[in-house]
Order: structure tokens, then C-alpha cells, then sequence
């Protein structure tokens, strides 16, 4: 009798692949002397495997040698034949193989982020600059590196770089998270350097990240998801219509944009948009900015707690 | 629609209730006794403890997880139900390993309520009249079938998992891992209901067959059958109180937590039930542990505030008599008949604190790899 008895089952679980078909660490490893019936009766060692994207994923590692696997160890995923039901099911498994000599250190839990994701104009910059005024002793907000020239509205949250620079900073490992936000007018990189991030560990307070999917991730495989406490924020609306309305007429009528940038940040709104959808084990929270107050209540709660916790 | 407007909720126990019996079969392979016979047997020995009678139960509460699939037996409830004269109203509970602490928590319910003045709750596990594949099998319907299952992993190897992180961030050694059991098992040797009742030097659970690297045939407890009943009543008194009793609940898979060296499970239950009892982990004498597997007890020990992370392994060396741990043997001497263990574990504690006049102790029961954790707070007063 396999673990996995109903072919219904299997296929669900064969949809998971996708998801489990992705690079990793290992975190943990055991080796089965006897693994469940409806297995192959050898051997069986299985990994808890931390996925690139930060999820966590069980497979079965692809080693004759056990003993010479490692925590910490980076791996590569295979899909192989797992087993034959009982029924005559082939069941297919990601299992995963160990890249010879790559091995990061473990992770020490460093401290919390807290990270605002959200379409453009849904008022990340305006939720962080108030909560970092209104609680300024227990979080600060972390400075952008940008390569983007500056603007007349912009207030002190970018560090303005040149592009040569942003790279080379990203080279040396100084920036940690990067990411590139699609312009037709200009080669706009923005990012964050582990330096500001941890001076802010340093002082005792919480630092508050502005990011978008690229950088949560980034930061996520940097620091670890754990340390992440990400909040989505979206516009009031129950369809992406609507969403997307209210999103347009707030671009509109902060009147900082062009119209054909304001095109544009529709444009890429609606991906994130649908990020959120797809990522939805990025997020601890999903927040409507409706009723601002409301927001910075609840985000004071959340930091509160992190820093009681 | 009309809505009645939302009552306060009462998050701690609303009514004093007494734990006024309690009984078990041994734990081990009843070759010859059936689901119905340990049952009985069980409620037979808490009646007795008992200053009631047993047309004072007004109700049954049955704790089991594996019935249907080992038994072939479902609709517990009534059999328990049938076992007493004026067949009281019954129902079952599951949650895995902790289903015991759980029936407990739902029978407190139903006291509190007033739907009930005395509830019979009982626990039983009939494991040994199937193979250890089906057994092994059966009891991964604990774990996430999804998530944790496809991949070949067994109970053994959950922990497995879990035993070799703490290993590498803490750094526990083999040795640590065999102390847990060795004391486990010394401590059974006074406890007749016990399924093993000779001390194990630790040399020999180190050298035991390796079961899911790094955890050995001796870290792991075995499969057993048995039951445990006991009755609770806001009618009748007794010396020993209900104090608190909290149940919390995790992800079921250990793939969506942040960590697996820690169970948010027990932590926020312990705090919830020593914020309810009003006492600290520094009042506790006697603490009954969930020690499935060695490394499992370290972690509770430290879950439940008795030690920092990574130093449970200190109150094991040290050999913590402030509180005592599994001082009957725990689920590794004594056998884990799943569902019996929650209740058994309750009862042991009372015991306890009778023979030493102590006044609180703890019972700290969960299920699969720590997805839903009870906690008991039991006082003693002499």
C-alpha cells in the first residue's frame, strides 16, 4: 500500500512540480532505513530543501554517499520516475542533487524586515514615510540605491548612483537586492545595500524596505523569508478593474507624472497585480489602503509586536 | 438577517472542575484484548478511583486516531457509550497524537457549559494486530499528505529532519540524544503500567539500529496498545484541579514554517495556559513531555519555557528534579498508544503531584510534528 494510494492524489501532486522544479539549499537531511511501502525498498534519503524563491520543498535526494552531504549545501532539481502504484501509476518526484563543492554557511537569524510590495501609486512611499516619522524609535526606512536621475518631488529616500556604480556596488556585494523596473525612457536599476539595512539592526530598530517582486525576493534569499514580514498593499476594489481605476486616477492626481510614464506604471501594475495572486506565500499580510489611518494602525501593530517579540 | 450580538470570548476556563478518577490498562502488545476490552478495562480502573458512581457520567469523550484503519472499527463513541449501564450521549475526537489532551479539552468544554456535570473522557489505541509497514503508514496520515508524503519520508524521518538541524545549529551530539532516552527509560523502571521497565544505558540506544539517520531504534517510541480514562466533574470535588487547558494548532507541514527546531504549537499554548493558571514554568514540579523521539522532548523542553533554545539538553544532564520530566517514562518507556497518551499523560501528572504533595504540574501533549499541542496545568491542593 503506497503513501499515495489515489491516482487523483498523484496528479495533484504531479502539478506541484513546477513549483518544486527550482534550485536550493538544503536544510535538513535524514536517511530512511526502511521508507514507506510502495516505495523501493533500499535506502531513501529525503531533504528538506529551501527553494530559491523561499519556500520549502521535500524531496528525495538524488546520493548513494549520504555521509557526504552537508546543511547548507546548494542543490539542482530532477524529476525521475518515484514509483508504480499498486494500481500502475507511474509516479514522477522532483528529487534533487547536490552541487559538488557549493556550500553557503548557515544562516543566523539577523532580525526583521519589514517590507511594503504594492503597484505603483497605492502609496507604499506615503505609508513609509509616515510610519517611520510617527515611530521613528522603533523603525527607520531604508534608502534606495537608484540609478535614476533625480526629481523635484523626491524627498530623502533615494541615494542616487550612476549606472557604473550601482553595478559595481552589486559586484562587490554591497547591494543585496537589485532589480530593474522596465522604462522606455531610461535605464532605471533600484536596490539596497546590506550596510544600511543592518547599521539599522545595529541601533535597535526595524528597518522598512519599499520593494517590488524582484527585490522582495532578493532580499528573501539574502536574510531569509523568516526574517521578512511582508506586506502587500493594494488599492480598494474587488476586481483588477477596479483596482486598476483607482490606481490610474491616484497617478493622475498627484500630477508628478507624465502621461506616457503614468502608461507605463499602469502597465506594470497590472503584473504586480497579478504577482500577488500567484506569490501569495510571499506575503504575510495583504493590506487594502483604503482608509490610511487604518494602514498605519495596523502596520504600527505588526512592528510593535516585532520588536516586543 | 439578524445577528445577536458577538459575547466576549472566554479564552481560560470558566468553571472549577476537579479531576476526580483515573485509570489505564499497561501499555504494550495486548495480543489479547480488543479496542472494547481495553476500553473497558480503563473506565473500569477510573470508576474505581473515583468517589462517584458510574451513572454520574453524563457524558464520554473517546480520544483515537487509527480505528478504522487498524480495528476496522469507526463509531467509538458508542462502544465507549455502551460500556456503562445508562449509555450516556458520546462522541470521539482526533487529532493525531494529541487527541487525548484534545477530549480533554472538549470535555471541559461541555462542563463548562453545563451541558455535563461529569465527563468520562478516554483514550485508546489498539496498534499491534497490524504490520509495522501498515502502521507506519497509518500514522502519517498525521504529517501533510501532499506536501510531506510524496517524498518517501516517514514519522521517524520527520524527525530525522528535525534532529539533525537542531544537531548543526545547537550542536547536540549522539550522545545528548541517547541521555533523553536512557533517562526515560530509568525513570520507568517504578511504573507498572510501563511497556518497557528496565533502564537502557545510553551506550546501547547509541548503538541501536539506525532508523532515520541521526535517530536510532531507541529514540523512537514504540507501538503499543492500550487506554487511559479519567473523569472530570464540576459536581463531585477532588484534590486535584483543572488549572488550564489550551490547545494550539501550526501549519501541517513542517515545509511552511519558518523554523523546525522550534514548534510555535507549544510555545503559544504554554503561554496561554500559564498566563491562565497565573504561574510561571518555575512553579511546575512535574511535567509529563511528548517525547515521540528523543529529540522531540528537547525541544518541548525548551518550547515550554523550561530552557533556552538549544540548553534543553542541560536540565537532562543536570538531572532536573525542579520540575521532574516524564518521571513515569514518557511516551518512550511507556509505549504511545496514540490516542490514550494525552489522557494518560494528565493522569500520570496527578498522580505525581499526590505522592509529592507538590503543588502544579504540567501535561504537554501534540500531534504529528507538533501541528496541534495541548497543555494541561494541573493543582494539587492537599
Amino acid at each position: 500500500m503506497s503513501t499515495i494510494r489515489h491516482p487523483a492524489a498523484a496528479a495533484r501532486a504531479q502539478r506541484e512540480h513546477r513549483s518544486k522544479m527550482q534550485e536550493g539549499t538544503i536544510l535538513s537531511f535524514t536517511t530512511i532505513a526502511h521508507p514507506p511501502e510502495g516505495f523501493p525498498q533500499r535506502q531513501r534519503t529525503v531533504a528538506l530543501i529551501e527553494l530559491h524563491d523561499g519556500t520549502k520543498a521535500l524531496g528525495e535526494m538524488l546520493t548513494s554517499t549520504p555521509d557526504n552531504l552537508c546543511i547548507g549545501q546548494q542543490v539542482k532539481p530532477h524529476r525521475r520516475l518515484s514509483h508504480i502504484t499498486a494500481q500502475g501509476l507511474r509516479v514522477y518526484a522532483i528529487c534533487y542533487e547536490a552541487v559538488a563543492g557549493k556550500v553557503a554557511p548557515l544562516r543566523v537569524f539577523p532580525g526583521y524586515i519589514l517590507s511594503l510590495t504594492g503597484p505603483s501609486g497605492v502609496g507604499k512611499t506615503t505609508v513609509c514615510t509616515l510610519l517611520s516619522t510617527k515611530i521613528g524609535e522603533y523603525a527607520q526606512r531604508v534608502p534606495i540605491v537608484t540609478t535614476r536621475e533625480p526629481k523635484p518631488h523626491d524627498g530623502d529616500e533615494y541615494a542616487y548612483v550612476t549606472a557604473r556604480e550601482f553595478h559595481m556596488l552589486r559586484k562587490r556585494g554591497d547591494i543585496i537586492a537589485a532589480t530593474r523596473i522596465p522604462s522606455t525612457t531610461e535605464e532605471r536599476w533600484y536596490g539596497y545595500r546590506s550596510q544600511d539595512i543592518e547599521g539599522i539592526w545595529k541601533s535597535g530598530k526595524i528597518p522598512i524596505v519599499i520593494t517590488e517582486m524582484g527585490l522582495l525576493q532578493e532580499l528573501a534569499g539574502h536574510y531569509g523569508r523568516r526574517s521578512i514580514l511582508s506586506c502587500g498593499l493594494l488599492p480598494p476594489g474587488k476586481s483588477k478593474r477596479v483596482m486598476l481605476s483607482h490606481l490610474l486616477h491616484r497617478l493622475r492626481s498627484r500630477g508628478r507624472d507624465s502621461e506616457a510614464s503614468i502608461a507605463e506604471r499602469m502597465q506594470n501594475a497590472e503584473k504586480d497585480l497579478l504577482f500577488f495572486e500567484e506569490q501569495r506565500h510571499l506575503f504575510d499580510d495583504l493590506i487594502i489602503n483604503e482608509d490610511l489611518e487604518r494602514v498605519l494602525d495596523l502596520l504600527k501593530g505588526r512592528i510593535l509586536a516585532l520588536q516586543e517579540g | 438577517m439578524h445577528c445577536a450580538p458577538t459575547p466576549t470570548l472566554t479564552p481560560f476556563l470558566a468553571s472549577s472542575v476537579s479531576l476526580i478518577g483515573t485509570g489505564q490498562t499497561s501499555f504494550g502488545e495486548h495480543w489479547d484484548k480488543g479496542l472494547r476490552t481495553l476500553m473497558e478495562e480503563a473506565v473500569h480502573a477510573a470508576l474505581e478511583d473515583a468517589p462517584c458512581t458510574e451513572l454520574d457520567v453524563d457524558f464520554v469523550v473517546v480520544a483515537n486516531m487509527l480505528a478504522e484503519r487498524v480495528s476496522a472499527q469507526a463509531h467509538l463513541g458508542a462502544i465507549a457509550s455502551s460500556l456503562l449501564p445508562h449509555r450516556p450521549p458520546a462522541i470521539r475526537v482526533e487529532a493525531a497524537c494529541a487527541s487525548g489532551s484534545v477530549a480533554v479539552h472538549t470535555a471541559l468544554s461541555l462542563l463548562e457549559s453545563n451541558r455535563a456535570q461529569t465527563v468520562l473522557v478516554l483514550g485508546v489505541e489498539k496498534m499491534t494486530d497490524v504490520r509495522n509497514e501498515e502502521i507506519a503508514a497509518a500514522l502519517m496520515g498525521a504529517a501533510d499528505s501532499e506536501k510531506e508524503s510524496p517524498s518517501g519520508l516517514t514519522f521517524p524521518g520527520i524527525f530525522g529532519l528535525i534532529a539533525r538541524r537542531y544537531m548543526e545549529e545547537y550542536g547536540l551530539t549522539r550522545e545528548d540524544l541517547s541521555l533523553v532516552s536512557a533517562r526515560h527509560h530509568a525513570n520507568a523502571a517504578s511504573n507498572p503500567f510501563a511497556q518497557f521497565q528496565s533502564p537502557i544505558p545510553a551506550r546501547v540506544i547509541s548503538e541501536s539500529t539506525l532508523v532515520a539517520d541521526p535517530l536510532r531504534l531507541l529514540d523512537c517510541s514504540p507501538v503499543s496498545d492500550g487506554a487511559a480514562a479519567c473523569l472530570l466533574s464540576t459536581k463531585f470535588e477532588g484534590p486535584v484541579r483543572i488549572a488550564a487547558s489550551q490547545v494550539c494548532t501550526d501549519t501541517l507541514s513542517i515545509t511552511e514554517r519558518p523554523t523546525i527546531t522550534s514548534f510555535a504549537a507549544t510555545r503559544e499554548a504554554a503561554q496561554r495556559a500559564f498566563a491562565e493558571a497565573q504561574i510561571s514554568p518555575i512553579d511546575i514540579a512535574h511535567v509529563e513531555l511528548h517525547d515521540c523521539f528523543s529529540i522531540a522532548a528537547l525541544l518541548s523542553v525548551e518550547d515550554l519555557g523550561f530552557a533556552a533554545p538549544g540548553e534543553g539538553i542541560r536540565r537532562y544532564r543536570e538531572r532536573s528534579t525542579a520540575p521532574t520530566f516524564n518521571a513515569s517514562g514518557g511516551l518512550k518507556a511507556c509505549g504511545h498508544p496514540v490516542g490514550a497518551t494525552g489522557v494518560k499523560q494528565i493522569n500520570d501528572v496527578a498522580k505525581q503531584l499526590k505522592a509529592s504533595g507538590s503543588r502544579w504540574g504540567l501535561a504537554h501533549n501534540f500531534g504529528g510534528a507538533g501541528a496541534t499541542c495541548g497543555i494541561h496545568i494541573l493543582e494539587y491542593a492537599s
